[in-house]
Formats: C-alpha cells, structure tokens, sequence
C-alpha cells in the first residue's frame, strides 16, 4: 500500500504532533508514504481575503499535478482543511471540462499539467476503508480499556462530498476508537463547527462553538477528545486558557489525534511515536493508567 | 349447486402449538362438515397439492382455518366452480391473543373459543354461499369506446384506446380538434434535462387521428343524451347522429378562472398591460414578446384565497416559469420578476424552476397580501411585501403585468360559492354549496339518463372524481371515466398520463360488462344483486343509496338494476327494510347466521362478546396488519368482514343483542371531505343509520353506549388495539346484555 | 428590521453574476432559508445568506457590500451540504468578501488582515510558516498595539514552542521563511489565474 502524503502547513508546525503520529501508525501498518515533493499551501479556509477562487484552485492543481508526476497515487491530506481544499478542487476538475482547460493553461505558465482522476483521501478513509478495523484491531498491544473518548470529527473532515462517511453522522473514527478498546461517548456536537479558519481573529464570536463542543464532551463523562485535523486539535486545545477567561468557564479537556491514541495502543513509545509530549493540554493523567 | 364440503387446518405459523386441534375439528364437524383435515403447512406446495387432490377429488366447498383471506390468494385459488371460505385463526385468533388471559379456568382457552367461534361462523358461511353466475347483458356487449373532448386528453385518450384495439368515437364541440393546446405557444420543457421549451406538436397528433381508421370523428358535435349501462351506451348527438359504445371517456377540460373578479385586488381591467397568463400565452403564440424590456407575473392571482379559488390549481406556476423563459428567450436582457407565496412545481418542473433561474429570472416572495399594482408615467409598478427582506419593495417600469389565474371545472354552472363556501360561516356555507352542487349536478355534457341525475357527480370543488388518492379517472358512473383538467387541475404532460390511464380503465369496464364482473375496488367479483321483487315496497331507498346510481326506477317507483353498472359494494342490501337484495355469496341471512353461530357465554361466566363488523378495505387491513405487528387485544372479539360499512343491514345489530351478545362495534374506513371509502359514502351510511338506532334500542331497554361506530384508515395499525380496548372497557362498564341467554 | 423602501435594480445582480466568484449561483436560491438556520454562527448574522442572496436580486448594493455578514463564514460546509438546490453558498460569501476587500470596503478587518498576511506568505514563498504569519499578523495593529497584541499571544506562543509545535524566530523574517522550489513558477501561474478571475479579463 502506497500513498502520497500531503503534509500541509499545519503539519510542519502547529499540527506536528499529527504527522508524527500519522507516520509511525502508518509505518506500524505497513502503509508507506511519500511526501508530495515541493508542494505547497492549499489556500485553507482563508484563502479567499488575497486570491480569486481560480487562484486557490491553482495551488491545489499544482499539488494534484506534482502528485501525477509522483506517480499518482492516491494522495493523503491528514488536514482535513487541506483534504477539503484539494478534494474540492479534484472534484471540479474532472466534473467541469471548461475549468480543466483553465486550469491547464494556467498550470502551463509553470511547465506543469494535470490529467485528471487522482483520488484525495483524508486519513479517517485510508485508515477505516484501506487498512480496516481488522488489521487495526490486529495491531492493538495496549487496548484503551476503560478510555472515555469524545469523538469529534469536525467540518471539513466529511463535508460536503461525504465521500466515505456520513456528513451529518460519521462513524468512521468511533468505530477505529472501538477498535482501539476505547469507549466511545454518544457525541451530538461530531460535526460541529469550531470556528476553523476564523477562530483565531474572531475569537470572541466563536469562543461559544467551541465550548460547547468541550462543554458537551465533559458532560458526557469524555476523559478526552480525540480529533482527525490539526485546525481542530488547536482551535479546541491551545486556546483554553483564553476561553475560559471569554466563556468564564472551566475547559481544562485534552484534546489528542486520533492517531495519536493509535500509536498509544499500538504499544508505541508515548512520546517518540506517539508525541503526547507536544500536547499543551497535557493527556497524560488521563492516559497514565493505561500504560500499565 | 351441490356442495362436496371438507375443512382444511393450517398448523403452520405457530397455530399448531397455540390451539387444540382435537377439539377444533369437533366443532367443525358438529358445524356440519364430516371432512376435516389438519396440514402442518398448507400453503406449502404440499398443502397445497394436499387440498388440490380432494377438489380433483370432488370436494368444491372448502373452508379453510389458517391466515387472513388478505394473503396467500393465489395459493387458495382452486378456480371458479370452488367455493373458498377462510377463517383467518392466525391474524384474528392467535397473533393477538395471549397465550394465558386473565380469569381464566384453563389457560388458552379464551383462544380456544375464539378460534372454535371463527371456524362456526365459517362454517355457515360456507354453508349459505354459493357460487355466482355472471350476469349477461341481454343485447351484445360493444367493445367500443366513446371520447368526448377534442383537447389533449381526448386525443390522447382516444390514439391510446385505437392503439389497443378498439373503435373510438370522438365527440368535439368546436369545428377542429385541439382544445387549448392549439391556444398554447409551447409547452413547457417535459423531457430531460428539462431546460428547452417544447412544442405543442397538435398537427401531428390531428393527422395521427385523422389516419386512424379506428377513430371516428365528430366536431361540432356534443353529447345530447346518455342511455343504458357499459357494454351497451346509447349516445345521441347534438348532430342527430347516434351510435352504442361499451364505455365513455369524459375529457372536456377546464375554464380559466375569470379576471374580472380580480379588478379590486390586482386592478385587472384598469390598464391593458395587466393581463392573464391565458393572455399571454395569446401574446407568445402571436410572437409579440419581442419588446418586453420588464414584466412581472403575479402567482396565485384568485387562487389558494377563499375570496376567489381556494385550491391550488398546480400549473400556474409552471405556465409563469414557461413564459417567463418565453420572454427570456425573445429578449435576454429582459427583466423578469415572479411574485409568489409558495412556488408549486410537481413532477419534474422543479428542473423547469431550476433553468428559469438559471436565466435570470427573479423570485420575490411576496406571503398572502396580494402586490399592489399602478401606473405610473405610461409604465406599470407594483409594491410588493418581500418576504425574505422582510421589507415592502417596489419593482418600478413595468411594461406588463401577467396575472397567473386558475383553473375552474369546466361546467358553466359553476360560480363562486361552492368554492368560495370553505371560508365563510359554516352553516351558510353549507346552503349555498348545496345550492350550486345541485345546479352544477343539473347541467351535464353526457345528458345521462340516470336515475339519479344527468351529471357524473363531483367530488370537491365540483370536480368530478370518485377518490382523490386511490382511484384516478374512476367516476361514480361506473364505465365512465374522467380524464385531464376535467377531474381536476393538471398541465400537459399529466392530462395525457391521464388519458392513456382512463382510456384503458374504460376497455377494461367493457371487458368487464361482457363478462359479467366487477370493475375497481371489487375487480373480477362475479356476484350482483338480485332482487326478490315480489316483496319491493317501492321505497325507493335502494336507487336513492347507490353510490353508483346503478339502479333505475320504472314509473312505479320499482328499482330497475343495471348490474353492469354495479360495482358490488351492497349498499343496497344494506339499505333494504325488506331485506330483499342479496347476493350469491353475501347476504341478510348468511351475516346474520353467523352472528347467531357464535357461542355467548352464561353471564356468570363474566367473558364478554362483542362482534366488530370490519368493513374489508380499511379495517380489516388494518387489523391484520396489527396483528402481524405484535398488538394484542381482548379474546372476547369477534370479527366479521363485510364489504362496506355500508352494507351493514340493521337487522345484524339486532340479532347480536338478542343472542346475547354485549356489543357491536361497527369498524370501517375515514368518512367527511377526506373519506377513503372505496364506495364513496359506505362509512358515512353506516354511521347515519346508527345514529338512528338508538330509539330501537331504547325500546330493547338496552344501553346505546353498546353499539358504536369507528373510523379508522388502512394504515393506522397502532389505533387497532386501542380503539377496541376502549370499547371494551365501555362494554365492562354498560354490563352483561339483559338478553343472555334468552 | 425594516429598510427603506426601495425599488428592485437589476444593476447590482448583474454585476454580482458577472464579477464575484461563483456569483452565478445566486440565482438558483429559492429562499428557503436552509442555509441560515443551519449556520453555526447564525446568531452572530444580521441578514444571514438566505437573505445576503435576496439583496443582491433586490439590487441593494449597499447592505450587502457593508454587510460584516459576508465575512463571518468559517467554512464548515453545513449550509453546502443541506442545500437542497446545492447553491455553492460558502463560495459566493468568499466570492463577495474578496470583492468588498477588492474595493477597499473591509468587512471584518481582523480577518481581513490576517488573511492578507496569509495570502501574502502564499504568495512570496509557496507555503504558511505558522510563525511568521502571526508575528507579522499582530504587527498589523501598528508598532504599540502590535506589541500589546505579541505580549497577549505570548503566553500562547511560548507553549507552541515549547511543545515543537512552532520554530523559533527573533521576529518577522528573522530567519527568513523557507520558500518552496518552484515559487517562480507558482507565482507566474497565480498572476494568470487571476487574470483569469471573473470580473477581471480585459
């Protein structure tokens, strides 16, 4: 099993415990990736403030086109902002010839072209659909018996396509927490919004998205929440401090990958693998006696 | 005839473990029929072949005690000369009874005797029917159709019957066939991707007419009198011309709604850019859309508004969403606007809606008030609420204004007040909708010569129909059927759906009066009505009560049966005081016997019975359906399927309360405006006659309260337990009948 | 709320269907309203989109280009998914925030400068470093505010770092960020399309 891997801004930074952890579950699975050579931005939520929607859809051509010159594999987005970014503009590729030809002629300015038909795929797909919970299940060393897990999905994680999981009630993560020996808390707010792209310039408006989704999780007995995208994991965990002063509430909720819990039941090293380390709201207590 | 009898149990479906099969069998046999036989499953092949070996053996009456005669049909098919009698153990005895029921001796007996009970009452049923020989016309029966109305149904109506096989005669009042499809521009999209406008193509359907050798036409002509009964209409023309045929198809289209009546609302009449969309069509057809810069439709113009048409006629929308692409199409830089509460788009128009906006016409929501419409330097402007905005709005140099009419039946007749009637005080509403169904029900383009009335009789808004939902074209004049805006507001592409459907329901009716059975809802019924004449007081309650005005009355007031025209519903063996109508398989005598066949038990015994009459096309569903989804009810239950409430003979009430039995509860089909009874008015019989009962009652000294009516609709399941427990408990409370055990 | 009465003007529609990115695709609503009460932060809107589409048919240029409304979207996709005409509703909000911004009119000014530094970095180096661009992001405020800003994020800043979720930088440019190999190229092919953009060919 192949893919191509598209890291993504936030995997390089802030979301850099999502690519370790991304890659040493990958690697205990047997799934080999290649980094897309020379990518780069997607243009994300905010893309829009300085580019035309044609510009944005530039930049994700030119990754699907270095992707075909790769190989064309399927591409992996673990972002789901990304993921969105790139699945979209793949979509209207192959849907809409007029827009094909555009882009070609644009993506001719840099010596590059695209012929269409690669598949995006974000992590959650790769992993439930490819790889499947059997040989997930197969590789738990450590289940996370008695773990409380708040699973959140997030927006752009399933929508709009819904390509391999429901967009209004995936199942796709709780069935890998399952599988992982969690217990997986019943989660009204999976795909609510946190505010994503915005949140951090609009805090004040959005400061109630997200502690609703933390306020909902606590309320359900979640010991943590377990995210797939790294705009997510930051927007629910490295601001608490702040929102608590805005929300005049108590957060205090780690909030880890999901892949970051795989690498822990898989028995890997906790921080090399599983960089728990690099959590600001630590989940160390939480997960302290699993490691037994 | 000579009946071979023999019972067949079923064991099948867990019948075996809840009953004692012994015993059954005993109570058929001292029911009278010695042959009784048990089947571990005998809808099997083997069952069947097992069953299938007597009858090659002989038997020809059968009673089976199994599951509900709603199922496994085919199965216990063994041809025409058997008589099949089926007492459903499954759905009535066993699924909804407990196992153990309270105060009881010995556990399951109150199953017991509810099943012993069924087979008793099936028994005597057997015993009483026979099997029908189809009625035969006198004269040959025609297997010709009549179509009257030269629009798009009738054309279609009659290419479709020509194209099956049968001759036609087509009757238009206008000189050229056509109707108001040759007033239309073009129709609008009708095929995927549903984005290009589409035409009419009448020529080519004229020319199809006038090279069918099977079609024979007569323009300028209309319908002066209707005679007989399918399989033998004598039609009369206005030429002087006449001619039989087996079956009519009524398509005479509608009226447009008129304009005139909307000069206070939408200033229709003050200035001659506000027009209708029949208007604009003119305009289109004429190609002078040209020089349209603005235009703007008004939906809903006298229509869904209890002042003007309170229903929806469905097509408006579509007609604005046509032309206003119309325009768009004469002129692109055209400003378009469409002012409406809801847009309606049934079927594919919503891809229609889709493409009108894709060219840029505008939607404006405008809520109930009508726009405000006036002129202003040589231009028209409209003031409109705008919904969405939550604002008034103004939409300024107009040069029309299109105001999207309905559609009216098409009988001169009719004016405001059965339409307008819903809005107003109820009871005087009543009066005037009275007053114009009867002047509505006197005028008529067939001229029937009906007992009952000249006109097919209508339904709501003095549309001529027989059920809104479950049987389209059908009319209450059996053999006649309504198709297009006729039956009530449709565009193209529905009235020609329609025509090819009541085209074929009108072969259908003469195959069916040359072979002497029923047509929809008891299709392939062979029995019929006959009438013991010698004992007729003449009371006319029979002709008066038939839904489908099926009987006829000489000079003296005798009932003249046209069974052809019958659909078997026995409203008039329900209606008879003299109890003179039966049929070969339903009758007074054979409900009543079965009444009588039950066991009531002593009143210290303190086990209640009651029988629910269950009209066979809602209830009876219903229950069976209940049963087969885990409810449980009472043991002390016994029903007997008839086939409308309507039939239901007061006498049946009173045999049950003189046999002891505690209550009756009569269980049929939804009645008012939206009733469901497949015989139109069954229901609404049945609880008419109750409400006269209870003066008999009282002379019985016996409580009312044990005689009830109830409505229920085919797939109110969840109601079947509870209706009946609250009866019960009415029952408990009313006491033992006085006349147990008398 | 009730505006002034006002008459339609079809100059405004055309406009938007012409020159703001997926524009066409305001024509298709039908007003449901869908996608308002879907809306996560629909408590936060003044018209909302149903009602954002309805201005621009209705031709009221200045409500919908001052509307703070048009950039308030977080991208969440609910309102594209339960569309039942499937208008690209996240889009054109995109569409006429760039086409407000292009016109000097400024919806929401902090996203708007964060975007901008955003876009910016796109633009110079072919990816985000997610620390340079808060750093020049809080210097957008001006050099006083800009420190207030810095010292309010520090705390924020300091755990990133802390954590290996950001590098270390003395300040803007300081190292300077990494730029990807085909940035010429990347460059040329974003000059292009956005000649190609509606609204700005010719």
């Amino acid at each position: 099993m192949t893919y191509l891997l598209y890291p993504g801004c936030s995997l390089e930074a802030g979301g850099s415990h999502y690519e370790v952890s991304v890659e040493a579950v990958f690697k205990a699975l047997q799934v080999e990736l290649k980094e897309i050579e020379d990518w780069n931005c997607c243009g994300a939520s905010i893309h829009y403030v300085g580019g035309t929607e044609l510009q944005t859809k530039t930049l994700n051509a030119r990754n699907l086109a270095l992707a075909q010159k790769q190989g064309g594999y399927d591409i992996i987005a673990p972002c789901s902002s990304c993921y969105i970014q790139m699945v979209k503009t793949a979509h209207e590729f192959d849907e809409e010839p007029e827009l094909a030809a555009e882009l070609n002629q644009i993506l001719g300015e840099g010596g590059l072209s695209y012929s269409g038909g690669i598949k995006v795929r974000h992590v959650l797909d790769v992993l439930y659909n490819d790889v499947g919970l059997e040989r997930i299940k197969a590789a738990v060393k450590k289940p996370l018996t008695g773990l409380k897990v708040a699973p959140y999905y997030g927006c752009q994680t399933t929508r709009p396509y819904g390509e391999y999981d429901s967009v209004e009630e995936p199942t796709s993560m709780d069935e890998i927490l399952a599988a992982l020996g969690a217990e997986v808390i019943p989660f009204e707010h999976k795909v609510k919004c946190c505010g994503s792209g915005i949140f951090f310039t609009e805090m004040d408006t959005c400061a109630p998205l997200v502690g609703d989704i933390i306020g909902e999780a606590a309320a359900g007995g979640a010991a943590l929440i377990s995210v797939p995208c790294p705009m997510c994991q930051m927007n629910l965990e490295i601001y608490q401090p702040r929102l608590e002063k805005i929300l005049k509430t108590e957060l205090d909720m780690p909030v880890v990958f999901v892949t970051q819990l795989m690498a822990l039941a898989f028995g890997m090293d906790p921080n090399k693998d599983a960089a728990l380390n690099r959590n600001i709201v630590s989940a160390n207590e939480v997960l302290r006696h699993l490691a037994a | 005839m000579d009946k071979n009898q023999a019972c067949y149990l079923c064991q099948g479906c867990g019948l075996g473990e809840a009953l004692n099969f012994e015993k059954l069998q005993e109570v058929v046999e001292e029911a009278g029929i010695g042959e009784v036989k048990t089947h571990e499953q005998l809808c099997s092949p083997e069952g069947v072949a097992f069953i299938q070996g007597d009858v090659d053996g002989g038997v020809n009456a059968i009673l089976l005690g199994a599951c509900s005669c709603r199922v496994k049909t085919n199965e216990f098919d063994f041809g025409p000369e058997v008589i099949v009698e089926r007492a459903s153990l499954r759905e009535q005895a066993v699924y909804p009874s407990e196992a153990e029921y309270e105060g009881e001796e010995e556990a399951g007996e109150d199953r017991q005797m509810l099943a012993e009970d069924y087979l008793r009452m099936s028994a005597v049923k057997l015993a009483k029917s026979d099997v029908p020989v189809p009625f035969q016309l006198e004269e040959a029966p025609e297997t010709s159709v009549m179509v009257v109305g030269g629009g798009v149904a009738g054309i279609n109506a009659a290419l479709a019957a020509a194209k099956a096989g049968v001759d036609v005669f087509l009757v238009e009042k206008e000189d050229a066939l056509g109707g108001f499809l040759g007033k239309m521009a073009k129709l609008a999209p009708e095929n995927p991707p549903y984005q290009e406008l589409e035409d009419t193509h009448l020529e080519a359907l004229v020319a199809e007419i006038e090279g069918n050798d099977k079609i024979k036409v007569y323009t300028g002509n209309t319908v002066t009198e209707t005679k007989g009964a399918p399989g033998n209409f004598d039609v009369t023309l206005s030429g002087g011309e006449s001619f039989r045929c087996g079956a009519i198809v009524q398509a005479t289209g509608w009226l447009p709604y008129e304009p005139e009546k909307l000069a206070e609302e939408l200033a229709y009449g003050s200035n001659d850019a506000i027009i209708t969309n029949v208007d604009m069509e003119a305009k289109a057809k004429a190609g002078d859309l040209g020089g349209i810069g603005s235009v703007a439709f008004i939906q809903c113009a006298g229509s869904r508004d209890q002042n003007h048409l309170p229903y929806c006629s469905a097509v408006c929308c579509t007609v604005s969403l046509k032309q206003a692409m119309l325009v768009k199409e004469a002129n692109p830089e055209a400003a378009v606007y469409v002012i409406y509460k809801d847009i309606r788009t049934p079927g594919q128009s919503e891809e229609v809606y889709r493409e009108a906006q894709r060219k840029g016409v505008v939607f404006i929501r405008r809520g109930e008030d009508y726009p405000k419409i006036s002129e202003s330097g040589g231009k028209l402007a409209i003031e409109t609420a705008d919904v969405t905005l939550n604002d008034t709005v103004e939409i300024d140099e107009l040069d029309l204004v299109v105001l999207a009419t309905g559609m009216k039946p098409n009988n001169p007749r009719v004016v405001e007040p059965p339409l307008v009637a819903l809005g107003m005080d109820q009871e005087a509403a009543k009066k005037v909708a009275a007053e114009a169904k009867a002047a509505c029900d006197d005028w008529s383009v067939l001229n029937l010569k009906y007992r009952q009335g000249p006109n097919l009789p209508t339904l709501k808004y003095a549309y001529p129909d027989s059920h809104f939902i479950c049987f389209p074209y059908e009319t209450r004049r059996t053999g006649i059927y309504a198709a297009g805006t006729v039956r009530r507001p449709m565009r193209v592409t529905a009235a020609v759906e329609d025509a090819t459907g009541a085209a074929l329901k009108a072969i259908q009716a003469t195959k069916a009066a040359a072979g002497g059975f029923a047509v929809h809802p008891r299709s392939g019924d062979m029995s019929f009505p006959e009438f013991a004449m010698q004992r007729c007081t003449q009371c006319k309650r029979c002709t008066e009560e038939c839904p489908f005005g099926a009987i006829n009355e000489d000079e003296k007031a005798n009932p003249l049966p046209n069974p052809t025209r019958c659909r078997r519903c026995g409203v008039c063996m329900g209606a008879c005081p003299e109890r003179i109508i039966s049929f070969k398989n339903y009758s007074v005598d054979m409900i009543g016997s079965m009444i009588k066949s039950i066991e009531v038990p002593e009143e210290d015994e303190e086990k209640p019975r009651v029988v629910v009459l269950v009209c066979e096309n809602d209830a009876l569903p219903a229950i069976d359906m209940a049963a087969r989804a885990g409810h449980k009810w009472s043991p002390y239950i016994r029903f007997i399927p008839v086939r409308c409430l309507g039939s239901i003979n007061l006498v049946w009430i009173a045999d049950a309360l003189s046999s002891g039995i505690d209550g009756v509860m009569l269980f049929g089909c939804r009645r008012g405006d939206d009733y469901q009874c497949h015989f139109i008015k069954g229901s609404e019989l049945a609880n008419v006659r109750m409400s006269k009962i209870s003066e008999t009652l009282d002379r019985l000294v016996l409580e009312s309260d044990r005689v009830r009516v109830e409505e229920i609709s085919f797939g109110e399941v969840d109601k079947v337990p509870q209706i009946i427990a609250e009866f019960m408990e009415t029952i408990e409370e009313v006491g033992p009948n006085p006349y147990k055990g008398f | 709320m009730v505006m002034a009465t006002k008459a339609y003007d079809k100059s405004f529609r055309e406009e938007v269907y012409k020159n703001v990115d997926s524009g066409e695709d305001v024509k298709l609503c039908m007003q449901c309203g869908v996608c308002g009460i879907t809306c996560p932060l629909r408590d936060k809107m003044t018209h909302g989109p149903r009602q954002i589409w309805s201005l621009i048919r209705a031709g009221k240029r200045d409500e919908v280009m001052d509307s703070p409304d048009i950039m308030l979207c977080t991208s969440c996709y609910t309102c594209k998914v339960r569309c039942p005409r499937g208008v690209k509703v996240i889009d054109i909000m995109h569409g006429l925030a760039h086409y407000a911004l292009e016109q000097g009119i400024v919806p929401r000014a902090e996203t708007a400068k964060f975007g901008k530094v955003f876009w910016d970095s796109i633009y110079k180096t072919g990816r985000v470093d997610e620390t340079e661009v808060p750093m020049r992001y809080t210097l957008t405020a001006g050099p006083i505010h800009g420190l207030f800003n810095t010292l309010e994020m520090m705390d924020i800043g300091r755990a990133l770092l802390s954590h290996k979720r950001m590098k270390f930088k003395l300040g803007p440019g300081i190292p300077p960020s990494k730029k990807i190999k085909g940035i010429k190229g990347l460059k040329k092919m974003l000059d292009k399309a956005q000649a190609m953009s509606p609204g700005k060919e010719g």
